[in-house]
């Protein structure tokens, strides 16, 4: 059946997908308080900093620092770490799980000899710490003395001056003062709203709320305390067609944000459930995909993971220069590409930026105390910048570098990772309505599906939550199984539509992973909808 | 150095004793890792980490809370205790809330090695070193990771669970590249042992496949008879295991559903020389005698010869439905068959050899169909003879396909490069396996 642009407006599909775009996290959000120098957050001490537990143990940390200079650390930093996380899991009418864990510690992190060493330990007492630092010098030596050996010179870190300063998440209501009945109350709430939808068989709601609280001394005399806190709602319905032997699941589109729980709220997850709901039947309804080569629309919640993996990853620099080949992989780009490659088209600009409201990788300074910024990596379609350490900065002439270190937990070793990296709007201020009505032919996609993209990030296939043909201009009807798969440089080469300022969204992961052992980070990604070609394939039932 | 079991136990007990609940559960896990990474034929980050996670389960009258943390001081640990309880009591009430599990006889596993428990960091170097410098000689870039590791954990519980079990892991991976880049191989060792392990013999196989891998041709998409080694066979097994859940199968989500409704376990759903076990005891390749909940991993037989004997279930779902609760295996062994690699090659006129697979991600998990690429090695067979490298190519395919389309087996081997769980499988040849498209990925 064909529903024209209006008739499908008033079926409510459109209208339940814009509830699925959380109020507060548009392109400039009002509701977001004006950031503070140098990124979104609060500057001084508040109510989080006054009940952190870390700053009783700082005479430790200065400990371990002495001690490492003592040893012939040419550079040392010792973080301290609170980790929280609260989960709240609920399945159908009941609570499948309340969990919250709290992990704190201490690591040491030194350069002797040009080397690097890392030692951590939970136990915050001061033998402990003397062991771990003498541990993490040991194994700093023992590198250094095989770096001379197969020839590899000495790491360098470029001066900064030191800074001592506290910063935490800009938010209205600390997520852990909310209580977890009132938080599983609200999750049952949305629960019960999905089933309650005729035709639905389950429903799952979950929500993680995390307060990373770190403290961080460098041998250099800084002392930055910084507090974050992230929100990540998460809502499924899933339908079941026992006959056919099918079932379809619909997740909510809502982002983990770097937020307070005001987040939920704004959120309105119950009434967004009954959509969430309708879309799963919708789905297992749905035709499967026509594969071929055509027009992809891509929703924010859909473009974000797409941004994240083929431009987010190849622009890291340790992977361009082979240093995580062995797991995570290296990238199509070269150090030779940089302001030459013409990575997308020229309407394409895409900045990284740890200072971006409501950005998951926001921070005031990173894991190796620098002033977090905003810098271009994509301009006019042009590649122009790296993701870079203090340690790399040097490696593309730069003297600077752009504060990309970071380490989770008390218990992982600072390295490069992802800040925010977002597709900067387009002037013509186009809305989704309008890339489709261009479209003769092509699908629109929103959400999160599966995803997959090769180690040099060339070849990626995508899926998303709800896929609708679009024909002539109009969507006809929605379809199931679908994905996309592209060459990244074809991909973005493109991009012949992209939505202006008010259609520009966030969207973000708490788990990207990189490293070893792995290492999770968070990170958001800003775009409006934009429009592509690449090759849709289908990708369950029947092959 | 981890906890022992006594100081382990002893834990356990000042954590129970705080309770005020008749139903608290506690799991003390204790690890120690060493590590180091390499990358671009030099060391890079590494490090001696320890960590400690006491994880608390309170519940009362169907409401329920876990809480970890890792403080050890009695204060701290009277916290968390009171933290589990108030969270509990303001938890809603789950109608399908378990008991605690009580008195449990694991089996008996022998998984520590004091050479590994006792590793250096200029043993870790020492390692490294080997590495680089075979990769070096033959002009390759070196990179990889080296890690030891001795965890312990502890499970007790009011009505009498206490349970305790220690082992550690060595594993070593390798990944050679041309400087050009147009070669790329990679290896891995993974053991609970040191035992003959040689760093130089590891880069030394590594760095011969990643020459032979040079300069790949371009193939075209479709459908192949593939030779999958131990860790291409490990991930896509992964999505089968993953899948073999009894609520999704009781509920009418999953493969293992029968339409009528009920599972369809006892059904011969696959080739009849697949077999699937687990052993935690295994003398070569042990693994933990304990699931993630304490519950005791036992011996497990879940495909025997193409007949589906078992689906692991939650502790709740096997109450409610009244089957097995058997955990989620924590390893895998698969039987196989006396071909040597060279008689697998042999058995296919035109196909490929695949040593890995990468970003693998659930498609369709009714179907169990995933996606993913081959990467480190993608080698053409043309008239049962190994030939030239080919370009990498995505698949659109899954472990039905492996179990059911099957030509022949390999001799079973502990997969290097696989680390969620142990797993023992063979070499498969398999027909009709479906790649999508390729990528220039190398």
């Amino acid at each position: 059946m064909t529903t024209t642009r209006r008739g499908f407006l008033a079926a409510g599909t459109l209208a339940s997908a814009a509830l699925l775009v959380p109020r507060g996290v548009r392109g400039l959000p009002s509701e977001i308080r004006a950031p503070a120098p140098g990124a979104a957050g609060s500057p001084g001490l508040g109510a989080l900093h006054e009940a952190s537990p870390l700053p009783a143990h700082v005479a430790l940390a200065q400990g371990a620092l002495d001690r490492a200079k003592a040893a012939g650390a040419s550079y040392a930093d010792v973080r301290l770490v609170a980790l929280t996380r609260e989960h709240i899991e609920v399945r159908d009418r009941r609570v499948e799980r309340v969990s919250q864990s709290d992990q704190i510690g201490l690591s040491v992190r030194v350069l002797v000899n040009g080397a690097w060493g890392f030692g951590a330990t939970p136990q915050l007492i001061a033998a402990q710490v003397r062991k771990v630092t003498d541990r993490a010098v040991a194994g700093a030596k023992a590198s250094a003395a095989l770096a001379r050996r197969v020839g590899a010179g000495p790491v360098e870190l470029p001066r900064i001056a030191p800074v001592t300063a506290n910063w935490a998440t800009t938010h209205t209501l600390d997520p852990f003062s909310v209580g977890p009945a009132e938080k599983a109350a609200l999750l049952l709430e949305a629960a019960a709203a999905v089933m309650g939808v005729a035709g639905v068989s389950h429903a799952d709601a979950r929500v993680t709320c995390v307060r990373e609280d770190k403290l961080l001394l460098t041998s250099e005399g800084s002392r930055l305390h910084q507090i974050h806190l992230r929100v990540a709602p998460e809502l499924t319905a899933t339908a079941v067609d026992r006959r056919r032997g099918h079932f379809a699941s619909r997740d909510h589109e809502a982002p983990p944000l770097a937020i307070g729980w005001e987040y939920l709220t704004d959120l309105d997850l119950v009434t967004a459930a009954v959509g969430v709901a309708q879309d799963a039947l919708k789905k297992l309804h749905a035709p499967v995909v026509e594969p071929g080569q055509r027009h992809v629309i891509l929703a924010p919640s859909n473009l974000y993971l797409t941004i994240h993996e083929s431009i987010g990853h190849p622009t890291e620099l340790d992977r361009a220069v082979g240093l995580e080949a062995n797991f995570a992989g290296t990238s199509f780009l070269r150090v030779a590409d940089t302001g030459v490659l013409q990575y997308a088209n020229e309407r394409v600009n895409v900045f990284a930026d740890r200072t971006q409201p409501g950005g998951l990788a926001t921070t005031g300074w990173d894991d190796e105390g620098v002033a977090t910024s905003r810098w271009p990596l994509i301009e006019k379609g042009k590649f122009v910048g790296w993701q870079t350490t203090r340690e790399q900065a040097g490696w593309i002439g730069e003297t600077a570098s752009h504060g990309c270190s970071y380490g989770h937990g008390y218990d992982g070793v600072q390295f490069q990772r992802m800040p925010n990296v977002s597709l900067q709007p387009g002037t013509e201020g186009y809305t989704t309505e309008d890339l489709i009505n261009a479209t003769d032919d092509g699908v629109y996609i929103t959400g999160r599906g599966s995803w997959s993209i090769d180690q040099q990030r060339h070849n990626f296939q995508f899926g998303g939550q709800m896929f609708w043909r679009v024909k002539r201009g109009r969507i006809v009807s929605a379809l199931r199984d679908v994905a996309y798969q592209a060459n990244s440089l074809d991909f973005w080469r493109s991009c012949d539509m992209l939505g202006g300022a008010s259609s520009y969204r966030l969207g973000g992961s708490m788990g990207d992973g990189k490293g070893e052992p792995q290492q999770m980070n968070a990170v958001s990604h800003g775009c409006p909808p934009a429009r592509f070609r690449a090759a849709v394939v289908r990708t369950g039932g029947a092959k | 150095m981890t906890l022992t079991a006594a100081a382990a136990k002893a834990l356990c007990r000042a954590v129970l004793a705080e309770a005020s609940f008749g139903d608290v559960r506690v799991h003390v896990g204790s690890k120690q890792t060493g590590d180091l990474r390499f990358g671009a034929s030099r060391p890079t980050t590494g490090g001696d980490v320890e960590t400690l996670q006491i994880s608390v389960t309170a519940q009362r009258d169907g409401r329920r809370a876990t809480v970890t943390g890792n403080r050890t001081d009695a204060a701290s640990l009277r916290a968390l205790v009171a933290r589990a309880e108030t969270l509990a009591a303001l938890a809603p009430v789950d109608p399908e809330a378990s008991g605690p599990l009580g008195p449990t006889k694991p089996l008996r596993v022998a998984a520590r090695d004091a050479t590994v428990a006792a590793m250096t960091p200029q043993a870790r170097a020492d390692l490294v070193g080997e590495a680089i410098e075979v990769g070096k000689a033959s002009g390759l870039e070196v990179s990889g990771h080296v890690q030891h590791r001795e965890t312990a954990d502890a499970f007790a519980d009011r009505r009498g669970l206490s349970v305790f079990h220690v082992a550690t892991e060595l594993s070593m991976t390798c990944t050679c590249r041309t400087p050009d880049g147009t070669g790329s191989s990679k290896g891995g060792f993974i053991s609970h042992a040191r035992g003959a392990f040689s760093a130089k013999a590891l880069a030394t196989r590594v760095a011969e496949a990643a020459l032979r891998s040079r300069n790949p041709e371009p193939i075209e998409a479709g459908r192949y008879t593939v030779v999958l080694m131990p860790d291409a066979v490990a991930e896509l097994l992964d999505f089968l295991v993953e899948r073999m859940d009894a609520r999704a199968a009781g509920e009418g989500r999953s493969f293992f559903a029968r339409a009528a409704g009920g599972t369809k376990i006892g059904e011969t759903l696959f080739d009849p020389r697949v077999t699937l076990r687990s052993d935690p005891s295994d003398r070569g390749n042990p693994s933990s005698p304990l699931a993630e909940d304490g519950r005791p991993q036992a011996r497990t037989t879940w495909i025997e010869r193409g007949i589906v004997r078992t689906l692991h279930a939650s502790r709740s779902y096997a109450e409610l439905a009244g089957v097995p609760a058997v955990p989620v295996p924590n390893n895998i062994h698969m039987e196989g068959e006396a071909n040597d690699l060279e008689a697998l090659i042999a058995k296919v006129d035109r196909g490929l050899l695949v040593t890995r697979l990468w970003y693998n991600r659930m498609l369709d998990p009714k179907g169990i169909v995933a996606t993913g690429l081959t990467r480190d090695g993608t080698f053409s067979i043309q008239g049962g003879k190994l030939g030239g490298p080919v370009k990498n190519l995505r698949y659109n395919d899954g472990p039905l396909t492996l179990l059911s389309r099957l030509v022949a087996l390999g001799k079973p081997e502990r997969a290097g490069m696989s680390t969620a769980r142990v797993w023992v499988v063979p070499p498969m040849v398999v027909e009709g396996f479906h790649f999508e498209s390729t990528s220039d990925a190398i």
